[in-house]
């Protein structure tokens, strides 16, 4: 198999979920960005945070069709991871880096370089949100779907009373965890509206 | 700024444009000279539009899970190289030491080994079919849904802080079998031991503890317990001979 056709089916297995590619990507790619990452001031939640927000931002430019590579998907990906840590660390400023990565880095565009700190929010948000309990995403889920009390108590089978309780105090909940995520006051001290 | 259902209906409703006009004018002005506020809404809308992606979550919830298998994988490549590493220096010294003390060792590390593999043939993790009848408890459900996906790291996390753990013997048989999932061994150790009671659980949990100390190369303990579990004479009988019987040769 070529090399240009492992690097489509990369691509098309991460853009349609495929488990089997992603977990091959994940096991090849993982130690490089390790390497990088706790030489450079992190730690393991770091490794997987930067690896997991890299590969949604692939995700994501590949389903809206935005994903520009100019060499192989290997270098992308380091290059992204990079500015992601970077843009951590220079938020961070107690944390230094050491400027060493195992591998050459495709330069990111100033405009990917923008997206990918208006991102680091969103980040966040989803870590957190995966961290609520199965009710609270249920109904949470169908409130950022547009749907008011009344349907969502249809759906989920709750009182319209017993909806608007939990959605508020789901959503509390939400916010006070990602509140106190470390990396929030300084995205916060560092706003980048999109 | 002191969050209530009031004012987060409000913001959403703003974020909607389903205020009214001279409503949607007020809130504003109220923004306008209330920093917390402001604030308090960009969160909202940046949690309304990042959540209302649900391919991306899902995505995000697959990398979470693939990311726990590989660590898991990871965790168990780990201690078999270490048990490796282990034995090439107790190899090392029994050359030293002679044939006779060569045999001792390899003799010694077999049973490690083999204690691993008995391990991985007997484990199984408790069924759910128990907890899974008649019930109704959304947060068992939870936990029974992480169990049954392998997610045991939430098992635990759910498990060490839910109220009423004491007092349901079957929680505690799957916090149990979650650290043995997760390599919390001693913690396994502790949680089977805390079933004292003579009822159903006891035996599953005696059952549970062998296996534990088995996979803790801890034989000798493993062999009395698998003795008492065959005195009992209850549904782990014939399992705790058979592993007997395996672990004498």
């Amino acid at each position: 198999m070529s090399s240009t056709t492992e690097e489509q089916k990369i691509l098309e297995g991460i853009v349609a979920g495929d488990e089997v590619i992603i977990t091959a990507f994940y096991k090849k790619n993982l130690p490089y960005i390790r390497k990088y990452i706790l030489q450079n001031s992190g730690n393991e939640e770091d490794v997987e945070d930067v690896f997991q927000d890299a590969m949604i931002f692939i995700y994501q430019r590949l389903k809206t069709d935005s994903l520009e590579i100019h060499s192989s998907i290997r270098t992308y990906f380091y290059g992204v991871c990079k500015n992601i840590w970077r843009n951590k660390v220079r938020k961070n400023k107690k944390l230094v880096i050491t400027e060493y990565l195992p591998e050459d880095i495709e330069i990111i565009n100033p405009t990917v370089f923008k997206d990918l700190e208006c991102k680091e929010q969103e980040h966040i948000y989803r870590k957190h949100f995966l961290k609520l309990s199965d009710t609270c995403r249920e109904v949470l889920c169908l409130v950022f779907q547009g749907m008011n009390m009344k349907e969502i108590a249809k759906v989920t089978g709750y009182s319209d009373a017993y909806t608007r309780k939990k959605k508020f105090e789901c959503k509390r909940h939400l916010i006070e965890m990602i509140e106190k995520d470390p990396a929030y006051p300084e995205l916060q001290s560092n706003p980048e509206k999109e | 700024m002191e969050r209530t259902p009031e004012i987060f209906d409000k913001i959403e409703a703003y974020l909607s444009n389903s205020l009214s006009q001279e409503d949607a004018i007020i809130f504003e002005q109220e923004m306008a000279i209330n920093i917390e506020l402001q604030e308090e809404v960009e969160k909202h809308r940046i949690m309304h539009t990042t959540l209302a992606d649900q391919d991306t979550l899902a995505f995000k919830e697959k990398l979470i899970r693939i990311s726990n298998k590989i660590k898991q994988e990871d965790t168990t490549n780990t201690r078999l190289t270490n048990r490796f590493t282990v034995f090439k220096v107790a190899a090392s010294i029994v050359i030293l030491l002679g044939v006779g003390s060569l045999f001792w060792h390899t003799m010694y590390t077999k049973n490690q080994t083999q204690g691993l593999d008995l391990y991985s043939e007997y484990y199984k993790p408790y069924p759910t079919e128990d907890i899974i009848r008649g019930e109704t408890n959304k947060k068992t459900k939870e936990i029974v849904k992480h169990y049954t996906s392998g997610s045991y790291d939430s098992v635990v996390h759910l498990l060490e802080k839910h109220p009423r753990l004491k007092e349901h013997e079957a929680l505690q048989i799957y916090l149990g079998n979650s650290y043995l999932n997760t390599n919390q061994e001693e913690k396994a150790v502790k949680e089977f031991k805390n079933i004292t009671n003579k009822g159903k659980y006891y035996e599953i949990a005696q059952w549970y503890l062998s296996l534990t100390y088995l996979k803790l190369d801890k034989s000798e303990k493993a062999k009395t317990l698998l003795k008492e579990i065959i005195q009992y004479n209850g549904a782990y009988k014939d399992k705790a001979y058979r592993l007997l019987i395996a672990m004498k040769k």
